[in-house]
């Protein structure tokens, strides 16, 4: 750490942490409502559940881009924040936004729209969290003076998901049209924009980690985003299947999403190639597990398993199914938890007292419980989806009957997910057990007696 | 590449892509009002929108396959089964499913009669809604298309050896006893009359066995008790179908498969081996299939 302010973004990371961890609480739970009968069906239902556990991830994985955007702001443009106190306010309202809009779906408060539950009040603090958060870091990069394009494309990322959480905003009387343009934020989210963060952690990542130049590797990120809008925007198109809307969005859906992988493998050979070109130069092998981890999972989750049903000829079997869910977890998880989960890592033995610079042997079980129980699970919706699309969707067996047909899946799921709720337990545990640094380290101060030669400072400047 | 060309082509693509997604949208809203006929949009099928929204129907069940994947899909329901019967199931689904059984149940929503009938509406108007011809075969709430294909493997043993205390209920299928309602205790009829009902008619659209399929059999029987060529008594739907299980050559389904020289190869020993009750029952089961 070395500036003053950077150490917002511990507690950013904190609240994250926090709300991962009850994230699986949910998680652990609507699954376990998969085996039956339910105990709780009365007063704690599947839908109120599912719907905490999608919600809260994705508030903490946006608590977590904003806190690795104030680290790495500053570490890009050499910089204080702007303002920390803004930054405190801004987790505040944040957090009383995110634990009221749980409480709430407890009580039935919602609009049970998928992914955009968040009533009107939450929706607009959400929106002025993300103009206090957007001003705070574009004051910092003005008063610096330097802008680099890592930063660049995270700025575009983070406001143009605030722009596209606008349509969210409005309502429609056709339920069609609804369905239109909560895609324009769900999925331009999630296959566009946040991409553009995910992209822009990733090359800030790989500069420090590895001794690959800044020109190079800034050049790749423009090519990455470029790749991933070709195929992101017009890639809306596969969720316009069979959702009442004109016929012509099924072809482009095929041929667009299919094209989705092209910039995930850019990705993927971007981190390889990063490394093996120029090495390793920084002790933190941990967060490069995490880094490159975070590039190989999302080209097979979001790549390889989304690419699996995309083409209109497959999808309207799978459509609907477990097949989404997934999809769903291997792609978030890859895409999203992994990366913020990466910059975590690389921050943490700067930002926290007392910690050894290449991550703990606790690190190392967290990051391989996670990705074992993550892959469990992935398979576990596989073999459970594939067997619910044939007997059900192709044979014709009513939904009930089958769902008890392919209980054995569930019963994986529900293995395989404890597995991965001990490897985020741990992450969680290794986070909290060092307090957290408040004043900057000087350069020739020592994080911990390191045991790796040459090694650097945690957030030295290479680029 | 250097960078400034990278830059043009991050730019370009995306600018490019944005606009004809934009002309693209335009172009969709020209197409809405006909594809989802929104004219049809009436003011109880938004309150019914509002309805299902309330009750977070979507974060179980899923429509036009968007949602969660605990529950079955309701795109085409309306088309499956008729109001009264979504009605009764919606009031209390424990009267219709076992929880120890399936595993799961709906709980009991608590809706107002004014709540379930906007919820039919909008159900209604989202079936008829142009999804490029979604699901590809009908999507059953439970049973099977093919008969047995339901049940376990030790049931599909046990009933090929045709024992009779086996019990031909599927595994997910509520047990019963007498005070049910009658549509439960019909269903469960329908798959224990001996002969069986459930070995010659399925209930899946589309699906005619060695008799044709019972789904629709309350649309086809209002149609039929309106052409000229329908010879029987039956006034209503619900007197079509008791004439069908009574006196099956009452009147003869279209198609040489089904009959010949005028009698239906429908067995006829029903009207003598169920009770009056079990009759009304099996009536009330299968006037729910719109």
């Amino acid at each position: 750490m070395r500036y003053r302010s950077q150490s917002v973004a511990y507690w950013y990371f904190a609240f994250a942490l926090i709300l991962f961890g009850l994230q699986l609480v949910f998680g652990l739970l609507s699954a376990a409502k998969y085996l039956g009968p339910d105990p709780l069906l009365n007063i704690l239902p599947f839908d109120v559940t599912k719907t905490i556990h999608t919600n809260l991830l994705i508030v903490w994985v946006l608590t977590g881009f904003m806190g690795a955007t104030y680290w790495i702001v500053s570490d890009e443009s050499r910089s204080e924040l702007y303002s920390v106190k803004l930054a405190y306010i801004q987790l505040g309202i944040w957090a009383i936004m995110g634990l009221t809009a749980v409480i709430g779906y407890l009580f039935g408060y919602g609009t049970g729209n998928k992914l955009l539950e968040q009533p009107l009040p939450h929706k607009l603090a959400i929106v002025v969290c993300m103009l206090i958060f957007l001003y705070n870091i574009g004051m910092t990069v003005r008063k610096s003076g330097r802008f680099t394009t890592t930063e660049g494309v995270l700025l575009l990322g983070l406001g143009s998901s605030a722009l596209l959480y606008l349509p969210a905003l409005l309502h429609y009387e056709n339920y069609v049209v609804s369905i239109y343009y909560r895609w324009w934020t769900i999925h331009l989210w999630v296959e566009g924009v946040w991409e553009m963060i995910q992209g822009s952690f990733l090359a800030y990542l790989l500069i420090r980690l590895s001794g690959a130049d800044r020109e190079v590797l800034e050049k790749w990120l423009y090519v990455i985003v470029g790749l991933v809008f070709i195929a992101g925007i017009l890639g809306t198109a596969h969720h316009y299947y069979w959702v009442g809307v004109p016929h012509y969005w099924l072809p482009l859906g095929g041929f667009f999403s299919a094209l989705e992988p092209v910039a995930l493998i850019g990705m993927a050979m971007y981190a390889y190639f990063a490394m093996r070109r120029t090495g390793m130069q920084h002790p933190n092998s941990l967060a490069l597990h995490w880094t490159i981890g975070s590039a190989v999972f999302t080209l097979f989750g979001a790549g390889l398993l989304g690419l699996a049903h995309t083409f209109p000829d497959i999808n309207k079997w799978t459509h609907g199914t477990l097949i989404t869910a997934m999809h769903g977890h291997a792609a978030f998880y890859g895409a999203y938890a992994m990366i913020v989960m990466a910059v975590i890592v690389y921050a943490m033995p700067s930002m926290t007292v007392g910690r050894k610079d290449e991550g703990s042997t606790i690190g190392y079980w967290a990051f391989w419980l996670q990705i074992g129980g993550m892959f469990g699970m992935t398979l576990s919706f596989a073999t459970a989806g594939i067997g619910q699309v044939y007997l059900e969707r192709v044979l014709g067996i009513g939904y009930l009957d089958v769902q008890l047909k392919i209980q054995v899946h569930f019963l994986m799921l529900v293995a395989t997910a404890s597995m991965f709720a001990i490897g985020v337990g741990l992450f969680i545990y290794d986070f909290f057990r060092h307090a957290p640094r408040l004043v900057p380290l000087d350069d020739d101060e020592e994080i911990l007696p390191h045991t790796a030669p040459g090694s650097r400072l945690a957030n030295e400047q290479t680029g | 590449m250097n960078k400034r060309q990278t830059r043009i082509f991050a730019i370009a693509s995306t600018a490019i892509a944005s606009l004809v997604f934009l002309v693209l949208t335009v172009d969709s809203h020209r197409q809405f009002p006909k594809l989802t006929n929104s004219d049809t949009i009436t003011d109880s099928v938004v309150r019914g929108q509002n309805v299902w929204h309330e009750f977070n129907c979507i974060n179980c069940h899923t429509i036009f396959g968007e949602g969660a994947y605990y529950a079955p899909d309701l795109t085409k329901i309306t088309e499956h089964r008729g109001a009264p019967y979504l009605t009764a199931f919606m009031k209390d689904p424990s009267k219709f499913y076992d929880e120890q059984k399936h595993r799961r149940v709906m709980p009991k929503l608590n809706m107002t009669d004014g709540q379930i009938a906007d919820l039919i509406a909008f159900m209604d108007w989202v079936s008829k809604v142009d999804n490029q011809g979604w699901p590809p075969r009908p999507i059953l709430v439970t049973g099977s298309s093919i008969p047995g294909t339901d049940f376990s493997l030790t049931k599909q043993q046990q009933s090929g050896e045709a024992s009779k205390e086996s019990g031909t209920l599927p595994p997910g299928q509520r047990p019963v006893a007498s005070g049910n309602d009658p549509i439960a205790l019909g269903q469960a009829l329908f798959r224990t009359a001996v002969p069986t009902c459930a070995a010659c008619h399925s209930t899946a659209p589309g699906v005619n066995l060695a008799g044709p399929t019972l789904a629709n059999i309350a649309a086809t029987a209002e149609k039929t008790i309106a052409s000229p060529d329908y010879k029987g008594k039956a006034k209503t739907v619900e007197e079509y179908i008791r004439e069908s299980i009574m006196e099956p050559s009452a009147y003869l389904h279209p198609g040489p498969m089904y009959s010949a020289n005028g009698t239906s190869f429908m067995p006829t020993t029903y009207k003598d081996s169920l009770s009056k009750e079990q009759i009304d029952q099996l009536v009330a089961y299968l006037a729910t299939f719109k």
